[in-house]
């Protein structure tokens, strides 16, 4: 109930400050006219056409981060060789923003979809294999040891001990990741493909079409929101809910 | 004469700069209930791991006749898998689905832990936990068992109650047993014999034999004598 009456709130203060002529000409659309601008674009079909192909592109950069990332984190956590090798580097690319690699992007993969899925792969995946070998490196010893007793295979260990010890980190990674990529890809969007959000965004602009652009924000934070109770439902699950239970 | 079940010969064990454990000899017969008591941090935890084979003597040779479960103080147990999930990991492969469906109800009546069969660990109480543990270390039906302070982490009252439980199923079940504990009072509750252990480097001071029917009551003859006696070997009396 509260969320609602302060985005009425909110609405209303847009509002009155609109009428009170608080904005310069131009700056800021009237709510009125997002309302409408809503209507033409989800008449046109364009905003949920634009949707589609923003989270089309989050969908694959995301899962294809995840099948690379969660291996590799598994091995970086599993074994301090590789962690000494590894883990200065992963950490110099999950520092580096993803948007930097936007010029490579576009030289590789052309316009369209492949270098924004590659964007958002960039922005998950160096988080998501760093939050895999933390949680992996983490998996208390006495677990390991009662698997001794059961004379597991390494194979066993992996699936019956360490991925399961590891699921709530991970499930906490995802949500994380998510958000990410979510907002990664508005920003690839604007730059090197002609559709999606992002692009629906600075075509606005273009078109000087506050109102559109405010439309597009909207969405783009309602589905941000969407994706992130998602991925929180995933922690319901009764056996990643011990993770977040004790 | 009974079998020997677990033989350590002049064993020793080093962290790199510490020795832990020095020139120890012990036998454990089979179906013996054997209790290593010492003050903590004197290498009992460590005693445990190189019977269990999960540690490699530094010196010495240890051997082990048949299969060992472990128990620990505490968090041994899954988290992911249910009560009834964890007992099931402990049982031996090869039985059957109804097999295993019949072992796992009897563990969990024998343990009192039908009622929580669909529990998760944490929603527990750390009694119950404990009894769990040993349900799944029992399902295994190993030769030997081994405890490393399983009621440690309880309250008086509980802890109580659970040595009897596991005498009460042990009498039922006979195994070869090892039990780890700081605790001078359980160990003379337990012990067919007690080996009082010296602090670093791990070394035998004293072993006493109690052949006094379980379960003892404090007052039983012996009983309190052996307390005393362990008392005067750690220097606390």
């Amino acid at each position: 109930m509260f969320p609602l009456l302060t985005g009425l709130l909110i609405l209303v203060a847009w509002w009155a400050l609109y009428a009170a002529g608080a904005f310069p000409i131009g700056t800021v659309p009237h709510p009125w006219e997002v309302v409408l601008a809503f209507r033409d674009e989800l008449a046109s079909g364009r905003l949920i056409a634009d949707t589609i192909a923003s989270l089309y592109r989050v969908a694959w950069g995301f899962l294809g981060a995840m099948v690379f990332a969660v291996p590799l984190g598994l091995v970086v956590g599993r074994s301090a060789a590789t962690r000494s090798a590894l883990l200065p580097w992963i950490n110099f690319f999950r520092s580096l923003s993803p948007i930097a690699w936007i010029p490579f992007a576009i030289i590789w993969f052309g316009i369209g979809d492949p270098p924004a899925i590659f964007i958002i792969f960039i922005a998950t995946f160096f988080q998501i294999t760093l939050a895999t070998a933390a949680a992996a490196a983490a998996v208390p010893r006495i677990y390991y040891r009662v698997a001794e007793d059961m004379e597991l295979s390494a194979t066993a260990k992996l699936f019956a001990i360490t991925l399961p010890a590891i699921l709530p980190q991970l499930v906490t990674a995802f949500r994380v990741a998510i958000g990410v990529a979510w907002m990664v890809v508005v920003a690839a969007e604007m730059i090197a493909v002609r559709s999606g959000l992002g692009f629906l965004i600075v075509d606005a602009r273009n078109g000087l079409r506050m109102d559109l652009v405010v439309c597009g924000m909207i969405t783009i934070g309602a589905i941000g929101i969407g994706l992130d109770l998602l991925f929180s439902r995933l922690a319901r699950i009764p056996s990643v809910r011990w993770g977040f239970d004790r | 004469m009974k079998a020997t079940m677990l033989a350590l010969e002049g064993v020793g064990f080093d962290y790199p700069g510490l020795v832990v454990i020095d020139g120890l000899d012990l036998t454990v017969a089979e179906g013996e209930l054997l209790v290593c008591v010492g003050p903590s941090g004197c290498g009992k935890s460590t005693l445990l791991s190189l019977l269990g084979g999960h540690a490699a003597p530094t010196r010495g040779t240890i051997t082990r006749n048949g299969q060992s479960r472990t128990i620990y103080q505490d968090g041994g147990l899954f988290p992911w898998l249910t009560v009834r999930e964890n007992i099931e990991g402990g049982l031996p492969r090869g039985f059957a689905p109804a097999e295993r469906t019949k072992k796992i109800a009897e563990w969990l009546e024998i343990t009192r832990l039908g009622e929580f069969a669909d529990t998760y660990p944490h929603q527990l109480s750390g009694g119950m936990r404990q009894r769990c543990e040993l349900a799944r270390a029992l399902a295994a039906e190993t030769d030997i068992l081994l405890l490393d302070e399983p009621f440690s982490a309880l309250d008086y009252q509980t802890r109580t109650r659970m040595r009897r439980e596991l005498v009460a199923t042990l009498a039922e079940r006979p195994r070869t047993v090892v039990f780890v504990t700081h605790d001078i009072e359980e160990a003379v509750q337990l012990g067919d014999r007690i080996v009082v252990l010296g602090s670093r480097p791990t070394s035998v001071r004293r072993v006493l034999e109690l052949p006094i029917p379980r379960p003892r009551q404090p007052a039983a003859p012996g009983v309190a004598e052996a307390e005393q006696a362990i008392m005067d070997e750690l220097g606390l009396s």
